[in-house]
């Protein structure tokens, strides 16, 4: 255990106040005072002293956090003023944590019971220093001393050693830039992350559509082509050959002795055509796209549901429903509408904008210059409001989050609502959250007129100039042909469209990114649970369950299961017993792995669960949790849930060990009733009944059943109870009860109290130990005696 | 659970004490600051080595009702101060300071710069503690908002900082905000 990394200062100060044979243990960094100030210090835990090093507040110190943290090559605190207080370990009984709300507090107790706060530091440096408490209980002598309530090394230190060798801090850094992981459990920097942008990730996604995409781009083109030919037809040619009976150009197209009425047949039957050609292409193309489209909507959304499935428990917890229905169902959308309205136009525009703009030049350059001089302009402003944009749309997808989630809680909530009457408080919030959205939808509407009105004023200004300057060249030099000038504002109007284009492709650009971001962040999520990519097999597995000194929080600063220790033999049955919230229902989701520890392990059949295959692990693990979910769709699929395949004499056999049979058959459409949000609705016991029997046909080795009885009376708790007896053999079982009678069949049972197993043994042993278990057996039959 | 046996009677007499709210009378509550610098009470008779100071409405009410309890993890009321201000200064002094202790939270006085990358927004700002570099989640809850104008911040190690008035901010600062209001 020799992370410890402290700087050299520290150490010498050590060799300098300590004894010779002093050996550093443990170490951490602290960062606050006891006056609440930010100040950099240090704590190290020797063999025979606990050392606390401070500093004086610095407030020009700008003070670094997880994610902001860069790794020091050199010890740049040379220059501190240490201030050491030595605490010699055998005057010292206990070394603990105390959380506070968002820092906590390390304090020593004497051996007159006096406790002093050492130091104070952020949860930045939470895991060091437990780790740093926990050692102190380990020196020798520490052991019974530091059992009293409150201790961090609190007693089921068990018949395991504590070593684990600490993931030191030391490997939590960027390589290159040498900022701090902001998640270290994956080492991707945000700052240095392989610039594989968003923009050509998203690409990827129209990747199986090449051919279709080809097409769509020829059809463009050949658009774009039209485009070109049309102001010449309708403005040279027509104006300035056929009109004025010049009829020099025939031969150029192969008619050598054609009339002028054949000729202007001709030009007409031509233009109807391109435009006949344009407008079936358009068709054509708005198919394609729509199809497109489709198909790469539909391949985002599977995409972030698959993401989403594969993610631990702990993502969901983090983030609100609405939030992630909104990326389902909205962001695919927007990220494609950029690609399919916009990305092929980028190239048809600058292929129209190019050559309308060459052929303008060569027609009057001049001219082609004034009408030109006003495209930057929109094209900046463009630029300029990319950010507005952004921010635009960030705050209307937190607007439609806010409306999702509140539709949701809603609906979720709508029997306690109605129940307590609060339909217009209700409807309130949701009109202030749906107003809310109108207004950043207003806001985009805005800036977007805005834009329209910049545009538009560049557009006509232009126009006039030019019709001016034609005249001009037509009326004062005779220069120009009417015809020429009517071609060349066709080409204006035709560099219409790429400008309108430019002047909004940033906007839309804003928008697809936005939501395309968004995205990625769930696809790119990785799951805090990972499966082991080598995972050892397990054949035939016994069902022996240990647990070594797992320590587990939620939450950072409250751990919820403190050291625990247990060994479960297989084929025994486990019960536990303890208060609402003592982390009876943590314990077992550790079990069946829905979180890791943060510290110890967890052993099946001696293998650490975490090289254990998620699909070995699962099918070996069943679990009845105290929260029953009943999916849409039959009652024959809820139970076979975890077994589609499984024949109809399974399930029902199943559904009888459940007691669950009977009052299937009594409803009309037996194991066929469709059951879940649209069907119909079960009630508690109902839902419990078919979880046990779903978790029956899985038939796993090791079955955990949480409150799983909780919900139904008492007779037919009875008939369960003898079914699980029934089913107990051959398999480890875990019974999480309140009503202790449900437990008189456990092979032991262990109380858990405030995250730690206070009591354990057989039922006997427990009742003559005379403590809690004794307290709640007591309890329990007098209160069922009074009733009597 | 000094009492073995099991005694209905001294169960329904705690039942009864745990639901009664007990108002502390400032004459009979004395408190006292312990060796090492905690506070502890006596009140009548009853001493307590060292006491729990927590509030009950943190962000909405901080100077009433706040609870006094005992230490231990699954820790009792003794009683409630209702009014922070109608105790004595140098009790005032000492339970502030066991607050302060408890609810420290830097308050945010000026944005320098919010860096948004890849679902991790990096935030450098100015409380009233010093410059202070964080990391929060995007997308998560890392950003609660108390009241309209009022936003509680948690970094990614949960870290709390706290921006009391979002108006008080510049108009530029809040820009940077944005994003998250
Ligand atoms: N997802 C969660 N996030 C944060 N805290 C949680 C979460 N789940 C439970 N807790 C907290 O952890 C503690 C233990 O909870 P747990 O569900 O294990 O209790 P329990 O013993 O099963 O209680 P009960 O008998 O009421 O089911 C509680 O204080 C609870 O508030
Ligand atoms: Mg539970």
């Amino acid at each position: 255990m020799k992370e410890v990394k402290i700087p050299k200062k520290i150490e010498k100060l050590i060799r300098e106040n300590g004894e010779a044979d002093e050996e550093i243990i443990a170490s951490s960094a602290s960062d606050m005072n006891v006056a609440c100030e930010y100040a950099d210090g240090y704590v190290v835990l020797t063999s025979k002293a606990l050392y606390v090093f401070a500093s004086e507040s610095d407030s020009k110190q700008v003070h670094l956090f997880k994610g902001a943290i860069v790794k020091k090559d050199e010890d740049t605190e040379d220059d501190k003023e240490w201030h050491v207080r030595r605490f010699p370990a055998d005057d010292y009984k206990k070394l603990t944590i105390e959380p506070q709300v968002a820092c906590s507090l390390l304090v020593i107790t004497d051996n007159e019971d006096v406790e002093r706060t050492l130091t104070v530091f952020s949860n930045l440096h939470r895991k060091s220093m437990f780790k740093l408490s926990r050692e102190f209980a380990h020196l020798p002598g520490k052991e019974e001393k530091g059992e009293g309530p409150g201790g961090p090394g609190r007693g089921f230190g068990g018949p395991h050693g504590h070593g684990r060798g600490g993931d030191g801090e030391g490997e939590d850094y960027c390589p290159k830039c040498g900022r701090m992981y902001p998640n270290p459990e994956r080492k991707v920097c945000p700052h240095c992350i392989d610039r594989k942008t968003i923009f050509t990730r998203t690409l990827k996604y129209f990747g199986p559509y090449k051919i279709r995409i080809v097409a769509l781009i020829i059809m463009y083109t050949l658009v774009a082509a039209l485009n070109l030919v049309w102001p010449y037809l309708n403005g040279t040619v027509l104006y300035d050959y056929v009109l004025k009976k010049n009829l020099e150009f025939l031969p150029n197209i192969g008619l050598r002795n054609a009339n002028i009425m054949t000729a202007l047949l001709l030009v007409i039957i031509t233009m109807f055509a391109a435009k006949l050609v344009q407008q079936l292409l358009n068709i054509l193309q708005g198919a394609t796209t729509a199809k497109i489209v489709a198909d790469v909507v539909c391949d985002m959304k599977k995409s972030i549901f698959d993401s989403m499935g594969k993610l631990s428990i702990s993502f969901f917890k983090n983030r609100q429903t609405g939030s992630l229905m909104t990326r389902v169902l909205n962001d695919a959308d927007r990220v494609t509408s950029f690609f399919i309205d916009d990305v092929p136009y980028i190239f048809i525009h600058s292929i129209t904008l190019v050559t309308t703009v060459l052929v303008m030049v060569r027609i009057n350059w001049q001219m082609a210059l004034a009408s030109m001089f006003l495209l930057p302009i929109s094209f900046i402003f463009s630029f300029k409001f990319r950010p507005k944009f952004w921010n635009a749309f960030g705050r209307r997808h937190r607007a439609e989050r806010s409306v999702n989630n509140q539709v949701n809680d809603n609906l979720t909530g709508a029997r306690v609502v109605k129940a307590f009457g609060q339909e217009k408080k209700e409807e309130h919030r949701f009109s202030s959250a749906n107003t809310r959205l109108k207004d950043t939808e207003m806001s985009i509407v805005r800036l977007d007129n805005i834009f329209s009105a910049i545009f538009q004023l560049t557009h006509n200004a232009a126009g006039i100039i030019i019709w001016c300057m034609g005249a001009f060249f037509i009326l004062n030099k005779g220069t120009m042909a009417l015809g020429i000038l009517v071609t060349f504002i066709g080409y204006t109007n035709q560099l219409d469209g790429p400008m309108r284009f430019m002047s909004r492709v940033f906007r839309s650009w804003s928008d697809s990114m936005n939501a395309a971001q968004r995205m990625f962040e769930i696809i790119d999520a990785v799951p805090e649970i990972l499966e082991d990519e080598n995972p050892v097999p397990l054949d035939n597995p016994k069902g022996d369950i240990e647990l070594r000194n797992v320590t587990f929080g939620y939450e950072i600063n409250r751990p919820v299961l403190k050291n625990v220790s247990l060994n479960i033999p297989a084929g025994s049955m486990l019960g536990i017993v303890g208060r609402s919230g003592a982390g009876k229902t943590t314990l077992v989701n550790l079990i069946s792995r829905m979180y890791d520890p943060n510290e110890g392990q967890i052993l099946f059949d001696g293998i650490d669960i975490k090289h254990i295959s998620f699909h070995d692990l699962r099918r070996n693990v069943a679990m009845v949790s105290q929260e029953t979910y009943i999916f849409m769709g039959t009652i024959e699929e809820n139970i076979a849930y975890a077994n589609p395949n499984a024949a109809k004499a399974e399930i029902i056999r199943a559904a009888k060990l459940a007691s669950a049979h009977d009052f299937i058959l009594r409803m009309p459409d037996g194991y066929n009733t469709v059951v879940g949000s649209s069907g119909r609705q079960l009630s508690g016991g109902e839902r419990q009944r078919i979880s046990i029997a779903r978790a029956i046909l899985a038939d796993p080795k090791i079955l955990i059943l949480d409150e799983a009885t909780a919900s139904v009376d008492t007779e037919t708790e009875r008939a369960i109870q003898a079914s699980i007896n029934y089913l107990i053999k051959g398999r480890t079982t875990i019974y999480i009860a309140h009503r202790l009678s449900t437990l008189r069949d456990a092979d032991f049972l262990c109380v858990i109290d405030n995250g730690e197993i206070t009591e354990r043994g057989t039922h006997a042993e427990l009742e003559a130990l005379r403590g809690t278990y004794y307290k709640l057996m007591e309890l329990q039959t007098k209160a069922l005696a009074l009733k009597e | 659970m000094e009492d073995k046996e099991f005694n209905l009677e001294q169960m329904e007499k705690e039942t009864e004490e745990m639901l009664k709210i007990n108002i502390l009378n400032p004459a009979e509550a004395k408190f006292f600051r312990t060796k090492g610098g905690f506070a502890g009470l006596k009140v009548k008779e009853e001493e307590y080595p060292r006491v729990q100071v927590v509030r009950m409405f943190p962000f909405t009410d901080p100077e009433h009702y706040i609870s006094i309890r005992t230490v231990e993890e699954r820790s009792k009321e003794i009683g409630i101060i209702e009014d922070m201000s109608k105790i004595d200064a140098e009790t005032r002094a000492l339970l502030l300071e066991q607050l302060n202790l408890r609810y420290f939270t830097p308050v945010i006085t000026k944005i320098i710069n919010i860096k948004d990358l890849h679902g991790f927004a990096y935030f450098d700002v100015l409380t009233d503690r010093g410059e202070c570099r964080f990391t929060i989640h995007m997308g998560g809850g890392a950003v609660v908002h108390l009241s309209e104008t009022r936003v509680i911040i948690t970094d990614l190690d949960e870290n709390r900082f706290e921006i009391p008035d979002i108006m008080k901010l510049s108009a530029n600062e809040r820009k940077k905000l944005d994003l998250f209001l």
